[in-house]
């Protein structure tokens, strides 16, 4: 049972992927690793990942992070989930919570019951209103979930948004407070071994070289390492994401603080707004086959609310991966690794999957091909996941208004895609897999708020007569409306729980 | 759909009609019913494991039902005597071993102490089958689980009375023809009285000759060139202990139950594998007509229950769509799969030298036992897949057991202090002694039971 010593882990880029594996780990493989990351302040970071999922906090929690000074150093609110505008027709909105429909108990899924009612005629509300999440969001009310599970209170999760030009900072305080060393300066070079091809050092422009034993390229669209150096292939989606570009530009707040990230669609892509403690952030996803860079732009400065305060700004990319996250003794996360558009707030998960993959396959001096083939397994599983539940979002559209709504709607989908929505589509089930980042309520939300409407459903939601669900459903929607009127204003939850500092 | 017909006789049939009668009462439920067929092993198969109980909750029946009205036996686990020379005996048993710490599983910290002591030491439940006591439930971090060792003909009436008072109705007769529309769909069974018995779905439960579903159609996936073994003895004789004895013998194995081998003339034959699709159209086969596997960890009911807790949940339109057959077929297959997989790893694991045990060792594994074995070996860890029986407790346990061990500790347990470790081990290893101590003997247990039942 070998115990042999340290790997030198060289993380090239300090970005939020950057400072997320040397925090995790230093924390969690002290005796394993040794931590240095290589970053140049004249770069500046991507930085749009300013809406996470749920799995985050259990990030922060194995790092060991107080929550509320998280949340103050990133100037960070609560998010409950996403909503969407004007994806299935204009006019329409619907979110996606994290949470449950109903109670999320019992052995039939709620979403069978609600399709019943609306087969039968009977009144029934829009779906949201019988999830707790959903309520919130809409009341812009706040409270941590219950620990208790036969609570309605207990049956939503939460996550954050945040300035990710902060959260880099914060987390290279907690690494660097365990032992990771930072190097300041620009990589001019990747120096490949002649003999194993892998990746023995790093020239900075001051002469410097950097040698390690692992190198996590965390260099953004770049990929330094991976792409540039190693030259793995990337794999290119962009006929079933077309968007490739985005401009953002935040705002001054100006209306009140929703616990819940709004994605709107457009006439080529669709608008981000995410509301922070101390402004906006605003972003135009577009495909630049159906709309110019400067019509892209005159759109987002037409659509935001409030003040703006900085100039639009374009980002380039696009959608896909690399072939290989993992290529000889080099770990891609992040950007290097592959892009998703933040329609799903995926960025940061798909950074928090390949470190935690890596943490449970962390390798010796020698890489045994089976981790790597194992982390590369799991990180693919994760991308094709989340690339179907996004093409999910477009082409599930009754839209034609436009040429690329016209495109996304009657494109070609992946199959494993096609046959998800054929079932849901038939009686309201859902694909089992109990991995994968979204579960069955996330596919729920997402399906009826694109108008797939199930034409049947479970047997076993035929069991209670009509006037019995009826009130059933009436009583669960009330409770829900009560309990959620009783909570706090986010703002005002933020303001005694996680406040950011006054700006010096 | 309206109306289902179950046929078959044994347990198999009237599990299914009872939970479909209990779950989708509206539903018209007729058992055609005949004597089971001897080759059909989760008819016939004592031995069983602790999703019975989650099936028996969900269908509302009791402990106090099914065991002292029907007078099951409890069940711990299994232990494996002589699968590798020189090794000692080991228990797979049912429940949790150990508990994870700071986030890093049992096992690892098992491993990095340089597993001195059995990883049995650790499991609750393999304790309590030793010293021959009983609890239903542990301590927190604890788990207990158990499996019922059923007596056959008791049980096989509790649940036909069952299913008959849930409103399942019985046929009593032989099928002697399958009538299928010209859309290959089955429209009636023709039974040796003359009668036509007619159905939206036909449920075959008639064991590996799946005397309905061949008529329909017959692709079989084989297992023999994973599992050798060819032949099966089954005795229903329910007496037994905590833990069963499962003894490795020069060309299978052996136990109180059942046991398997290959390449001799005695016993029944069997032929392992399953059906490619195990729905098709309008006639589904559930146990021993959709998997046939040998009775080594005792999953042939337990599959049995999992198909049928799927047809409940998954029933489909009359039409019987394929998209919803597809999701069905797929997660079944799956999950028949992976209990290859799992009692493939016991003979691929084991050291012994008979020419049997040899060919065995040596089989090309199946794709996924390959995946799982080999990371594994590396360190310890053991992929995830879906549909998986076998919790990682159970790998755990019978890996470590046959002595397959891991080239090394996972990093993540290094990150604790040697001593912290080692600790917990020992308090581990003392909680579940003394707690076990405290217990009823089983036989105090049952009559206790018993005692609560009758008044």
């Amino acid at each position: 049972m070998g115990d042999e010593g340290k790997l030198n882990v060289v993380i090239v880029g300090g970005g939020t992927a950057g400072w997320m594996a040397a925090a995790a780990l230093v924390k969690l493989l002290p005796t394993r690793s040794s931590v240095t990351l290589v970053e140049s302040e004249a770069i500046g970071i991507v930085g749009v990942g300013e809406a996470t999922l749920p799995h985050i906090r259990g990030f922060n929690e194995r790092l060991g992070i107080n929550e509320a000074k998280f949340m103050a150093a990133t100037r960070a609110t609560f998010k409950l989930g996403i909503e969407f505008r004007d994806w299935a027709r204009k006019g329409d909105s619907y979110i996606h919570p994290f949470g449950a429909f109903g109670r999320g108990q019992g052995e039939v899924d709620f979403h069978h019951y609600w399709s019943r009612l609306n087969e039968a005629g009977a009144p029934v509300s829009p779906i949201g209103e019988y999830s707790m999440a959903v309520t919130m969001a809409y009341a812009n009310r706040f409270a941590l979930p219950d620990p208790d599970p036969t609570k309605i209170e207990s049956t939503f999760n939460y996550a954050y948004q945040f300035d990710a030009t902060l959260f880099a900072p914060f987390l290279r305080g907690v690494a660097e407070g365990l032992g990771a060393k930072r190097i300041e300066g620009r990589i001019i070079d990747v120096e490949l071994d002649g003999e194993s091809g892998n990746v023995a050092a790093i020239r900075l422009e001051n002469g410097e070289r950097v040698d390690g034993d692992l190198f996590i390229d965390c260099s953004g669209f770049v990929s330094l390492i991976i792409g540039r150096a190693l030259n793995e292939p990337f794999e290119d989606w962009s006929k079933w994401l077309p968007c490739d570009r985005a401009v953002a530009m935040p705002c001054r707040t100006e209306t009140a603080l929703t616990p819940y990230t709004s994605a709107s669609a457009m006439d080529a892509g669709w608008r981000w707004r995410i509301p922070l403690q101390h402004r906006t952030g605003n972003g135009y996803v577009y495909s630049s086959s159906f709309i110019s860079d400067d019509d892209a732009r005159s759109a987002i400065i037409a659509a935001v609310e409030g003040e703006p305060i900085a100039e639009p700004r374009v980002l380039k990319f696009t959608a896909g991966r690399r072939t290989r996250s993992w290529v000889r003794n080099c770990v891609s996360v992040g950007l290097a690794s592959g892009f998703l558009e933040p329609l799903e707030s995926t960025s940061i998960y798909l950074i928090q999957a390949a470190i935690s993959a890596l943490v449970e396959l962390f390798p010796e001096k020698k890489i045994s091909p089976l981790d790597r083939d194992e982390f590369n397994r799991l990180i693919d599983l994760e991308y094709d996941r989340i690339r179907d539940f996004l093409i999910l979002h477009y082409h599930a559209t009754e839209r034609s208004d436009t040429p690329f709504w016209d495109y996304v709607r009657t494109m070609s989908v992946p199959d494993t895609l096609q046959e998800k929505i054929d079932l849901f589509r038939r009686r309201g089930r859902i694909v089992k897999y109990r991995e994968g980042v979204f579960l069955d309520a996330s596919w729920v939300a997402v399906y009826t708020g694109q108008r797939i409407m199930p034409e049947g459903h479970d047997y076993r939601a035929d069991l209670p007569p009509v006037d019995a669900l009826v009130a059933g459903a009436e009583k669960l929607r009330a409770e829900i409306a009560a309990k959620a009127a009783r909570m706090p204003d986010h703002r005002a939850h933020i303001e005694s729980y996680c406040p950011m500092a006054v700006a010096a | 759909m309206k109306s289902v017909v179950v046929a078959g006789g044994g347990i198999v049939a009237w599990s299914a009609a009872a939970a479909l009668k209990r779950k989708l009462p509206m539903l018209d439920v007729a058992v055609v019913s005949f004597e089971p067929a001897a080759d059909a092993l989760a008819d016939r198969i004592i031995n069983t494991l602790p999703s019975i109980v989650e099936f028996h909750a969900d269908l509302g029946l009791s402990d106090e039902d099914t065991i002292i009205r029907a007078q099951s036996g409890i069940r711990l686990g299994t232990r494996f005597s002589g699968w590798a020379d020189g090794s000692a005996d080991y228990v797979h048993a049912y429940g949790s071993y150990g508990a994870a710490l700071g986030g890093i599983p049992f096992h690892q910290l098992w491993l990095r102490e340089g597993h001195r002591s059995a990883y049995d030491c650790y499991s609750l439940s393999a304790e309590l089958g030793r010293s021959d006591r009983f609890a239903s439930t542990g301590p927190k971090d604890a788990q207990i689980g158990y499996g019922l060792r059923l007596n056959i003909d008791r049980y096989g009436d509790l649940m036909r009375a069952y299913a008959l008072h849930l409103g399942a109705t019985e046929r009593a007769g032989e099928v002697v023809n399958v009538e299928l529309l010209d859309n290959g769909f089955v429209e009636a069974l023709r039974l040796a009285d003359g009668t036509r018995v007619e159905a939206d779905l036909f449920v075959d439960c008639t064991g590996p000759a799946a005397r309905i579903r061949s008529r329909v159609d017959d692709s079989f996936e084989a297992w023999s060139k994973w599992l050798l073994c060819d032949r099966v003895s089954i005795n229903e004789d329910h007496e037994g202990a905590l833990l069963d004895d499962v003894r490795a013998t020069p060309n299978g194995w052996s136990s109180t139950c059942a046991a398997a081998y290959a390449g001799d003339e005695l016993g029944l034959a069997i032929r392992q594998g399953r059906l490619s699709e195990p729905w098709i159209r309008n006639c589904v086969a559930i146990g021993d007509s959709a998997v046939s596997v040998e009775p080594l960890e005792w999953t042939n009911l337990h599959l049995a229950h999992s198909q049928i807790d799927r047809l409940v949940s998954m029933m489909p339109g009359k039409d019987c769509a394929p998209v919803e057959l597809a999701e069905y077929n797929r997660q079944c297959n799956a999950e028949a799969d992976r209990v290859r997989d799992f009692i493939c790893m016991h003979y691929v694991t084991a050291r012994l030298s008979e020419p049997f045990w040899k060919d065995a060792a040596s089989v090309e594994l199946p794709p996924s036992l390959k995946h799982s074995l080999s990371l594994f070996a590396e360190r310890g860890r053991l992929p995830y897949y879906e549909e998986e029986t076998f919790t990682r407790d159970s790998w755990l346990a019978v890996l470590f057991g046959q002595g397959f061990m891991p080239r090394r500790a996972d990093p993540l347990a290094y990150a604790l202090p040697a001593e912290e470790i080692e600790n917990t081990l020992r308090t581990t290893r003392g909680s579940i002694a003394s707690f076990a101590a405290a217990q009823p003997s089983y036989r105090e247990f049952i009559a206790q039971m018993g005692q609560r039942t009758r008044s």
